[in-house]
């Protein structure tokens, strides 16, 4: 089990060491690689992270870009995913710093128009339905999170990172995300019960 | 958990709202990963020519500046030698060697400072 573990740790830090190398020299296979495998993840992010689709696509395209200017700046000891997560995350907040002076809460707007994401399922018709009625209720609860709680949840749940991963990407102590979760998934539960009605 | 009523109802709908959270599913369009692509490719040989260029005028700034350091040395010894061939108070050929050192600049300024108005006079851009 240890052996398991040591040999993933080891070769992820080896992926994190070649990609620190591939971005250092600017390389645009490795790029495109990685704009490949990271495509959903990273637009998931910012979708739930901006609650625009459009922004989202815009802040995708600037995180790779800053990510090829900033490429020398990526810590290999760390895994890429989190930093490139970092990236976004503050270029998100630069880009509602420019349009209104706010962090991450402002990006809670009620009036908004809701998150557009399109369900998907292999299941029957109706099980199609009642998933995608209770999808929507869950993004219209995810809309109504703050920033924090949004990004909390779908770095954990969505992204699968581990709490110190997650603290690293937001720059929050360890307990903050964990009060961010708890929060979180306290706040879906009236949606949730709305959806199961 | 199995005493505590609140917490196991939290559990669950805590499990249930992860549950949906992950049953929803984003997908990145492909048009949106290749414009993305060319973007990143685009703006990394910018960097790259941008990258050459600044090596390019490093190494001339620095190849000038030992030209300078060279044949001001040599310039120097050239207007000593001057000075005691014409017996000229020191100061002068000081002033002399400092005045011949720093003309091309002040000509290279002057000429600059005259292109740029003769081009606003006739582009107009600095009219007021």
């Amino acid at each position: 089990m240890n052996a398991t573990a040591c040999y993933c740790e080891n070769s992820m830090t080896q992926e994190s060491t070649e990609i620190a190398r591939g971005l250092r020299r600017r390389d645009p296979d490795l790029l495109d690689r990685l704009i490949e495998q990271y495509q959903h993840r990273l637009l998931r992010y910012l979708v739930y992270l901006t609650g625009r689709r459009e922004l989202a696509e815009d802040l995708f395209q600037e995180t790779w870009i800053r990510v090829l200017e900033r490429g020398h700046q990526f810590n290999d000891k760390y895994a890429f995913s989190t930093w490139l997560f970092a990236v976004a995350r503050n270029l998100t907040i630069d880009h509602m710093r420019r349009s209104q002076p706010a962090s991450l809460d402002g990006l809670l707007n009620d009036d908004e128009a809701p998150i557009d994401i399109p369900a998907t399922g292999q299941a029957s018709a109706f099980d199609m339905t009642l998933q995608r009625e209770q999808n929507e209720q869950i993004v219209a609860g995810m809309q109504h999170l703050p920033a924090e709680y949004r990004e909390a949840l779908v770095l954990r749940f969505q992204e699968g990172m581990s709490l110190e991963e997650i603290a690293g990407v937001a720059r929050v102590p360890l307990g903050t995300v964990k009060s961010r979760i708890y929060r979180g998934l306290s706040a879906l539960e009236p949606w949730l019960k709305g959806a199961a009605l | 958990m199995e005493t505590c009523g609140s917490c196991r109802t939290f559990a669950e709908n805590a499990r249930e709202a992860v549950r949906a959270l992950r049953a929803i599913s984003i997908a990145a369009e492909r048009s949106l990963v290749s414009t993305t692509q060319m973007r990143v490719r685009r703006r990394a040989l910018e960097l790259q020519r941008q990258s050459e260029r600044r090596w390019l005028v490093s190494v001339s700034c620095i190849a000038v500046t030992l030209c300078a350091l060279l044949s001001a040395a040599a310039l120097w010894r050239g207007f000593e030698w001057l000075g005691a061939r014409a017996q000229l108070a020191p100061l002068i050929w000081q002033v002399g060697f400092f005045v011949f050192c720093v003309t091309p600049a002040l000509v290279a300024g002057v000429l600059l400072l005259a292109r740029d108005t003769h081009l606003a006079d006739h582009t107009g851009s600095y009219e007021g």
